[in-house]
């Protein structure tokens, strides 16, 4: 950062001296002024400057270094030793990365569709609804956002005991009850469940924006022509939502493969690593406490980083995002 | 313009230096108090409730007991430790002292995490430490650790009420495999299940060793670490034993704690219970009601052996970090409080309702003399029945334990089948061997 700044400032004096002469030999002016552009450019890069020195501390040098020591062996006691891409390739050849991150993309699967899609529904309910239910609406529908996950992992489990409530509906018509989370076919959806409620309220309010920008005649117009509220959704709300859509998508998909607290505390990545997500995988590497485990979850956590920002422009590659609708 | 840019620059580098300079008057530890002290950091890994007052009051009476030494006590929640302590070593933050199980000796030694204490302290300590826990803690003829207590892994609880009320005689508890499998059926009634036994691998990793052992008369890897022994059939009837319990529902198939903790027997809601010897000083402060209808024996033998081993001896141990800047002392307040006088450790063994072994032939001494120590029904059992065919913990990193728990969880929960599960612990034994070049790294004697 520091070796930034001064070379910064340099380039920028001497540009700045070089216009102030250009102008004095022009205007033959007694007081040097400073163009208007200029002064335009210094407002800019102040501005972004708070978050570039930021970003370089906390994330470009960070990265940059985290890239350095993946080529050691380090251990804090003796000093790190060279190794290379070794353990690029040990990350790359466990079974347990991609099993990893196979979970992840399964629970990904499980979250996003079937969040946004409960989420477009209860936005198009509010917005049928009269001012004063629909705010109460919200300000329901946006509590669980406001829930700590540890809270809600802890409640949940409680919900999945065999005395819990889920089990107890179970019993009702004398099925169960079910070990959700001991049963490696069960826990990973059991554990979308409290993530697609912590995730409700902000999807919702985000959609229900996008909806109230849909000018009203749209649907008035296909009412007319006789369209039921399912046409209306499939040739009006989702082809003008695209762009909200696709970002609820993205950042949905990114957070839900990045989840770690949920699988943490209510089931340890178990049982058989069946919710095992990367970040936990990495999570479990790092607490291994042996010198190789130290090198072994950075370098999987800067794979990791590759293998989100892949999938991000994939996702981005298959849904052209348009430029904003006029409506 | 330029003077306004300057400044900006100046407050930059100032701001810049000031945290820089801040930070570095964090880092590292092991000052002095304002009065001169000498601070040493311990850490203790959170244990029951009656260790933490134990161990508070003692480091109080030592820091009162001289004017050099400032111990500063603190305790560490277990699910957080191994991180709380990788971030601080990476920090150079690390505690001088803390707390270490014997599994941990030995790798920790290879790290070169630990000093040796024979510097540091007179070798008539070392020849108080009893013979077979001696070896538990040297390495190369040193003593990387000083021991506090030894406590058998897996022992079988049995409630005599509902053992009585199923029918079956609490005299003659099951010897073999299958007769536990018979009593965990007989003993599954409504809510309450046969039994309970670890079920996550996490905890099969290290509470299965004894079993291991009993099975095969080895542990999942050769000798000298070069290669993995998983596949060995003999485990197939260890994978069938957990597998027959947790399918056939005779223990619990959502258990609410892990296997250390004995509520669930406690509580009444499981009829029998694997479980350490520790549970005996669970039982005894939180459910004193349990312990007239308790009885204690061995785990069963595969084949009804009874001199076959079924526990590993675990125990923890104080540890000085190679690092610490002030070792002496950090070792001296070591030696005063468990190699020291002896009636310390004698009132840790009340404390805990001797549900743990002395390490040291002067505490035995001085437990002598105090009828309820050698009374307790529980631990003479324990002592004769267990701990004297007991094997001290494998010293393999964790990876290899956690390879093996982690085939059993999948038998017993039907990821895949018993050779199958095996066949991929033994390959992922390989491995951990490969990568972290363990091939004659086992710790010699």
């Amino acid at each position: 950062m520091t070796a930034v700044l001064p070379s910064d400032s340099l380039a920028g004096q001497a540009g700045e001296l070089a216009h102030v002469a250009s102008r004095r030999d022009g205007r033959r002016s007694g007081t040097p002024r400073v163009a208007k552009h200029l002064r335009d450019n210094r407002t800019a890069y102040l501005m972004i400057a708070p978050m570039v020195i930021l970003l370089s501390i906390f994330v470009i040098w960070p990265l940059i270094y985290s890239l350095y020591l993946s080529g050691f062996k380090i251990s804090f006691y003796k000093d790190p030793e060279f190794v290379g891409f070794q353990f690029y390739q040990y990350v790359l050849e466990s079974p347990k990365f991609w099993q990893s991150l196979g979970v992840g993309l399964a629970f990904a699967a499980m979250v996003v569709p079937a969040g946004m899609l409960i989420a477009l529904l209860i936005a198009s309910f509010i917005k049928t609804l009269s001012k004063r239910l629909a705010s109460f609406m919200k300000t329901t529908v946006y509590v669980p956002a406001v829930v700590s996950t540890v809270v809600a992992s802890v409640l949940f489990v409680f919900m999945y005991q065999d005395q819990g409530v889920v089990n107890w509906f179970l019993s009702l018509i004398n099925a169960g009850p079910v070990a959700w989370l001991n049963n490696p076919g069960t826990a990973l959806p059991a554990i979308a469940v409290p993530a697609i409620w912590l995730g409700l309220g902000i999807t919702t309010l985000i959609m229900l924006a996008g909806l109230l920008d849909i000018p009203d005649s749209y649907y008035e117009s296909a009412e007319l022509d006789g369209a039921g509220f399912v046409k209306r959704t499939w040739y009006i709300t989702i082809p003008l939502l695209k762009n909200i859509l696709l970002y609820l998508f993205v950042t949905g998909f990114t957070a839900a493969l990045q989840m770690l607290d949920l699988p943490l505390v209510m089931t340890n990545g178990g049982p058989v690593n069946a919710t095992t997500t990367p970040n936990l995988f990495i999570f479990n590497s790092f607490r291994d406490g042996t010198p190789y485990s130290t090198s072994f979850s950075l370098t999987a956590a800067l794979l990791l980083f590759v293998v989100l920002g892949a999938i991000s422009v994939l996702v981005f590659r298959l849904i052209n995002s348009d430029k904003a609708v006029d409506g | 313009m330029h003077k306004r840019r300057s400044k900006v620059l100046l407050t930059l580098a100032a701001v810049v230096t000031a945290s820089l300079a801040l930070a570095g008057c964090t880092a590292g530890g092991g000052g002095t108090t304002a009065d001169g002290k000498t601070e040493v950091t311990f850490w203790q890994q959170k244990f029951e409730d009656y260790q933490g007052v134990w161990f508070k009051k003692y480091v109080d009476q030592f820091n009162a007991s001289q004017d050099k030494i400032k111990v500063n006590y603190q305790v560490v929640p277990a699910d957080t430790w191994t991180q709380k302590l990788q971030a601080a070593q990476a920090a150079g933050k690390q505690p001088d002292i803390a707390t270490t199980n014997y599994g941990n000796i030995a790798a920790g030694v290879v790290d070169g995490k630990f000093a040796a204490l024979d510097d540091y302290m007179p070798a008539d300590v070392f020849a108080d430490i009893k013979d077979n826990v001696s070896s538990f803690v040297t390495i190369g003829g040193k003593h990387y650790a000083y021991p506090m207590l030894v406590e058998p892994s897996t022992v079988l609880y049995y409630n005599t009420d509902m053992v009585k009320a199923a029918g079956l005689d609490p005299n003659t508890p099951p010897t073999t495999w299958d007769q536990l499998i018979d009593w965990s059926k007989k003993l599954t009634t409504g809510d309450v299940k046969g039994m309970t036994i670890a079920s996550t691998a996490p905890d099969l990793g290290w509470s299965s060793w004894g079993l291991q052992y009993n099975a095969c008369g080895h542990l999942p890897i050769s000798d000298d670490w070069s290669k993995a022994n998983a596949t060995d059939p003999c485990y197939e009837k260890l994978l069938n034993l957990y597998k027959t319990l947790y399918q056939g529902n005779l223990i619990p198939q959502q258990p609410k704690v892990g296997y250390a903790d004995g509520s669930p027997y406690g509580s009444g809601e499981v009829a029998m219970m694997a479980g350490g010897s520790w549970v005996i000083g669970q039982l005894k402060t939180d459910f004193p009601d349990m312990l007239a209808k308790t009885m204690v024996t061995a785990f069963p033998s595969w084949d009804g052996d009874a001199t076959r081993t079924t526990a590993t001896l675990g125990g923890w141990t104080l540890t000085l970090d190679s690092k610490s800047k002030h070792p002496q002392q950090a070792a001296d307040f070591i030696k005063y409080l468990l190699a020291g006088d002896p009636a310390i450790m004698a009132d840790f063994f009340k404390a805990a309702g001797y549900s743990k072994y002395t390490v040291r032939k002067s505490v035995d001494e001085a437990l002598a003399s105090d009828p309820n120590a050698s009374a307790d029904p529980f631990m003479k059992i324990i002592s004769d029945k267990v701990v004297a065919y007991g094997k001290q913990e494998p010293g393999y990193p964790w990876d290899i334990a956690l390879a093996m728990g982690t085939a059993i969880e999948s038998a017993m929960k039907g990821t895949d089948s018993i050779q199958g599960s095996l066949k991929t612990a033994d390959a992922a034994i390989n491995d951990v061997i490969q990568k972290q070049s363990l091939a004659g790294t086992a710790p010699k004697k």
